[in-house]
């Protein structure tokens, strides 16, 4: 029992993840308050050869610039947006056609997401190159491949909003690979053994229903606008702390 | 060390700085575009708005010299001295307190005057309640109260007068007093409203504001935005010619009839209605925008969407015309379209066809109809030699007849009856169907073959028995049976195996050859692979199966009898087909890919787009390919509400469940001989080419009718020669005359009744309307001599010659009516007078808004024109 417990609790993943036990000590306070996201997001001091744009090209700060870029100018289109299947695609017409700075807030929206997924794999890239994954990293290394994924969904799901035949399409073939998922997709392997249908698959879950509709598209707009951004700032802030904790931006050594 | 460093401080500096710039220019240019570039509208409303004022401007300009021209000006200015004189002497003492008094007696006496109105209306009431005692019980007692009543009435009547005589003389020194200065008021202010009205218009245009213009239509949710730009549009007075500040053509019947508030700009036109950043994209004139906009006639098309009837539709004359072409090349006979359910085959039966005609005609024929007859309507199949023998001995051999050619060029006619035929064939004016030589055929709704070469065609012994009963070897043919006897028959197929021979037939078959039993097995999948059945009735072909070669190409299709099944594609919403349905093959990078360019494409060369395609060539004009895709074009599944659409009469009949009107009894069977509906139309029955018939009874004599079956003749010379005055007019008919039926000389099929006995009987009983009385009203105080003279005079004062034609004076735009007296009913012609549109609603002749009187004059006078016959 015993060996069971020290193997569950005493190896890195769990320890990376409930850094300190909860008893009331002086260094358990002080620790409190040294993992305060709040209170160190930002490092103390910063070295010179960490802000070298040759080293980081500054990946993933211009990442987050665009995630901000994204987030104002995803609020400013919620404004006109219904996600209903008769006025959605008309929606963006009118952003395009008749709502101030409708134009600017669309075209910055798509801009920005595009340069956001292509930013974001090339900070992966530098950090993979420059081994940054490695220890004392590797924890903050998991979170950012979870916040790539994340990055990954919130294009999927905003690529049905405007309700158009890309959109469309694109998720009725996206989620038809979900359907393929081993288990828990009804025409993956295995799946019969959960009685798994069209009607309880993962795809279902996906889209509301069994193919492309009304209800797919608000759990896009759900996802997209609340859910993912909400998950993402989280894990935002927890990646940022972390690059902290683990001694400030990678550097080259010296 | 520390220089490097203020360096790459002051380059950094230098750089945020000029980024800083380039964003704030950015920021600016953003602002501008957003104002500016993106509204181009607000540029044309401005536009819109200062032509607009520079043409009220000039008519108040025009209107204000003209006011002072006419001495206007000049008359209100003493006006206004007249009406400053008056006000001075009403000021004066003792004049107002007069004034005053006086009002006060006009007060009291106009009270008075109320309330003896008041007493004479409830004595009034009383008279009449006793009034229908009276009559109902003829009791004395109430005859004494009605004279009592009676006497009250004269009395209020009386005192009523006397006060009125009283009120006048008040008035008078009321005026005196005031010196009129209530009507210079009066006048002053009509004299400078008309103008005040124009600087108000002006005024009213300089204060509309600039903003977005669009009509919502909420249950489809649209959004048209063009009047943003149209900004006049919906004006009855054209601004201005050039675009986008014109008035809509036509607007009293597409915008009058079409409220764009209710009906939007894009449900006709459609178009990109949301847009307003460009021309090309409100116009939808991109990239993947499927629906580019219509302009000019092709608008015409969008009617389709919501009218169920569309002939004689005002501003729909283009589109109508179109439809013509879909009846004309049967396209419905292998694509399914909606209202074309039922049409019948249009192409003649071939279940007899072997004992019809030559064998090398008919592969000549096969091969390509256009190369023997430039006007034929069967398209050209592509057939090779082998294939159209194939076909050919397939229908041969069902009809039990050989590999055969009848040749008569050799032969000598003989000329008696040559000469009969031919004078035989001018009475019956075959030639008002038939085209012969480039000439005739004029009959555009017909269709009848062409006759040039008919004598190279088709063999003596078919020609006599499908002219003596033409139902019997096609059931349902529009050919006549005329009632020819069998000697006037041989003639005429004597006369027209003579005269119309074909110089280049090949009769390679005088001497009959046996069919290949091969050939025809080839022949009959020939037939089910290209769907001939869908044109002509082919025997063996009542149940089709698939042909073996498509089966091959995985077609699985089977065509039950009433040919609910279409060789072809379905067309109900080729107009609104998505483009990427549209199989564009070889042609993608040859033609614009849009839908429009795919249908006159595919009307052109059927075949062109890929190998497999088995649709024939029509041989269409460009013309046509045009007209035809414009009706295509609206086959939608257009979303329409429901309360745009407009469902034809018959629609509407079969919705309300009345049924159709069925010609009933022996006339039926006439009818069905003579086909009458060819050319009239009886209650809503057939073509619109010659008169109606549906009140034919009410409207001509009998004695007349009889005269015009026996021998017709033209009653308007010049009217078929002219194009129509109404808005329908185009196409210039040549002089058409009736041809003689022989009616008369046969008795209708199980009856002892002549055929014209039944047509006359039919007139009489049902072909009449209650509107039209039998007799006129007659008038006893005038002599009927006096009546007619006064007639006449009538009709030369109100200048009824200039059309009219008697004896050889008057013009010939209306009807002769040197005969009338004895063609019209005079029922007919007092109705007529009354109000000429209602029996034919697009009549050229005037309403001249005649007394009773004065149309009893003018029908009397009109019955005395006779011809006696000579």
């Amino acid at each position: 029992m015993n060996s069971l417990y020290d193997k569950v609790k005493k190896n890195l993943i769990w320890k990376s993840v409930f850094r300190r036990d909860y008893r009331d000590t002086a260094r358990n306070r002080a620790m409190a308050i040294f993992g305060n996201v709040f209170l160190h997001l930002h490092p103390v001091r910063v070295r010179e050869s960490a802000v070298k744009l040759r080293y980081t090209w500054g990946m993933g700060g211009i990442t987050f610039l665009a995630f901000i870029i994204l987030t104002i100018t995803g609020v400013v289109l919620m404004f006109y947006y219904h996600p209903t299947v008769d006025l959605a695609y008309l929606d963006m017409k009118d952003l395009e056609f008749q709502a101030p700075y409708g134009v600017i807030s669309r075209n910055l929206h798509r801009w920005a997401a595009h340069f956001m997924v292509i930013v974001v794999m090339i900070h992966m890239f530098r950090v993979f190159m420059t081994g940054s994954y490695k220890a004392p990293r590797q924890f903050n290394w998991g979170i950012g491949v979870i916040l790539l994924v994340l990055t990954f969904l919130l294009s999927f799901t905003g690529y049905l909003l405007p309700w158009d035949q890309l959109g469309f399409w694109a998720i009725t073939v996206g989620t038809n690979m979900g359907a393929a998922t081993p288990l828990i997709g009804y025409q993956g392997p295995f799946s019969e053994f959960l009685h798994i249908t069209p009607y309880n698959d993962i795809r279902f879950a996906l889209l509301g229903g069994a193919q492309v509709g009304g209800n797919a598209l608000l759990r896009s707009y759900i996802w997209h606008c609340i859910a993912i951004p909400l998950i993402s700032v989280i894990l935002m802030f927890v990646h940022f702390w972390r690059v902290r904790k683990d001694g400030g931006i990678s550097r080259p050594q010296h | 060390m520390a220089s490097e460093n203020q360096n790459t401080t002051r380059l950094r500096a230098q750089i945020f700085a000029g980024l800083s710039i380039a964003l704030l220019l950015l920021s600016a240019w953003v602002i501008w575009d957003d104002e500016f570039g993106l509204r181009p509208w607000k540029h044309y409303q401005k536009e819109y708005k200062a032509l607009k004022h520079e043409k009220l401007d000039k008519e108040y300009q025009d209107a204000l010299r003209d006011f002072k021209r006419s001495g206007g000006a000049r008359r209100l200015e003493m006006l206004e001295k007249q009406l400053a004189k008056s006000e001075e002497a009403f000021k004066q003492k003792g004049v107002h307190e007069q004034y005053v008094k006086l009002n006060a007696q006009i007060d009291d006496l106009h009270a008075k005057m109320a309330l003896s109105q008041k007493e004479l209306q409830m004595v009034r009431g009383q008279y009449l309640e006793t009034e229908y005692y009276f009559t109902k019980t003829q009791k004395p007692e109430y005859k004494k109260k009605m004279d009592e009543l009676q006497r009250q009435i004269d009395a209020i009547d009386r005192s009523n007068k006397a006060l009125i005589a009283r009120d006048e003389p008040l008035m008078q020194q009321i005026s005196k007093l005031t010196g009129g200065m209530d009507e210079i008021r009066a006048e002053i202010e009509a004299m400078k409203k008309a103008l005040e009205e124009r600087k108000e218009k002006m005024a009213n245009n300089d204060k509309a504001p600039i903003e977005i213009k669009q009509y919502m239509i909420k249950d489809t949710d649209k959004a048209d935005r063009c009047v943003s730009c149209h900004a006049g549009i919906e004006s009855s007075a054209q601004v201005s010619k050039k675009q986008p500040y014109t008035k809509h053509p036509l607007g009293f019947v597409y915008l009058g009839k079409h409220d764009p508030g209710k009906f939007g700009c894009t449900f006709c036109h459609r178009g990109q209605g949301r847009a307003t950043t460009t021309i090309e994209k409100a116009h939808g004139n991109v990239k993947h925008f499927a629906e580019p906009m219509l302009k000019g006639d092709m608008t015409q098309t969008s009617c389709l969407n919501c009218h169920g009837d569309i002939k004689n539709l005002r501003g729909a004359e283009k589109i109508a015309g179109n439809t013509e072409l879909v009846k004309k090349y049967g396209c419905y006979s292998c694509h399914k379209i909606p209202g074309y359910e039922g049409m019948g085959d249009v192409g003649p039966e071939l279940t007899n066809v072997g004992t019809k005609v030559n064998y090398s005609w008919a592969v000549k024929w096969l091969m390509d109809p256009k190369k023997y007859f430039s006007t034929a309507r069967m398209p050209k199949f592509f057939f090779t030699q082998d294939q159209a023998e194939a076909i050919a001995d397939y229908l041969f051999s069902m009809s039990g007849t050989t590999r055969h050619d009848v040749d008569y060029a050799a032969n000598t006619p003989n000329e008696k009856l040559v000469e009969k035929g031919r004078s035989l064939w001018s009475q019956a004016r075959c030639n008002l169907c038939h085209m012969t030589n480039g000439k005739g055929g004029n009959h555009i709704k017909v269709y009848a073959p062409d006759l040039s070469k008919v004598g190279s065609k088709a063999n003596k012994t078919w020609l006599f028995n499908w002219i003596k009963d033409p139902n019997k070897y096609f059931p349902g043919t529009k050919m006549p049976r005329f009632r020819f006897t069998d000697e006037e028959i041989t003639a005429l197929v004597e006369y027209v195996v003579s005269e119309y021979q074909d110089d280049d037939a090949e009769n390679s078959y005088t001497t009959q050859a046996t069919i290949p039993a091969a050939s025809i097995k080839k022949g009959k999948d020939l037939i089910q692979q290209y769907g001939c059945y869908g044109c002509h009735k082919i025997q063996g072909m009542e149940m089709v199966q698939v042909a073996p070669s498509l089966k091959s190409q995985g077609v699985t299709f089977l065509r039950n009898d009433e040919m609910r099944e279409k060789i072809g594609t379905e067309l109900s919403s080729i107009g609104s087909k998505p483009v990427d349905l549209l199989d564009f093959g070889k042609l993608k990078k040859a033609i614009p890919n849009d839908r429009l360019s795919y249908i006159k494409q595919k009307l052109r060369d059927p075949r062109g787009f890929r190998l497999g395609l088995r649709m024939p060539n029509f041989g269409l004009s460009e013309k046509e390919v045009n007209e035809l895709a414009a009706v295509l074009y609206g086959f939608t599944d257009s979303n329409v509400p429901n309360r745009f659409l407009v469902p034809s009469r018959q629609e509407l009949d079969r919705m309300a469940g009345v049924p159709g009107y069925k010609f009933t009894g022996d006339f039926a069977k006439v009818i069905a001989d003579v086909k009458c509906t060819n050319c009239h139309s009886i209650k809503g029955i057939g073509a619109d080419y010659a008169p109606d018939l549906s009140i034919v009874g009410s409207k001509l004599q009998e004695g007349w009718i009889r005269g015009f079956l026996a021998n017709p003749d033209v009653i308007r010379p010049l009217m078929q020669q002219m194009p129509k005055l109404g808005l329908s007019g185009g196409v210039k008919p040549a002089k058409i005359t009736m041809p003689r039926f022989n009616l008369g000389k046969q008795k209708v099929e199980d009856t002892n009744r002549s055929d014209v006995d039944v047509v006359m009987n039919y007139f009489q009983q049902e072909l009449v309307t209650p509107d039209i009385p039998k007799d006129i009203p007659t008038v006893g105080d005038v002599a009927m001599s006096e009546q007619i003279a006064q007639g006449r005079k009538l009709y030369d004062q109100k200048g009824c010659v200039s059309c009219h034609q008697i004896g050889t004076d008057g013009g010939a735009l209306g009807p002769n009516l040197t005969n009338v007296g004895n063609r019209l009913k005079p029922g007919f012609i007092f109705k007529h007078l009354e109000n000429s549109r209602k029996f034919k609603p697009d009549i050229v002749e005037p309403n001249y808004g005649f007394t009773e009187r004065e149309r009893i004059f003018l029908t009397n006078y009109l019955m005395t024109l006779k011809l006696t016959a000579k």
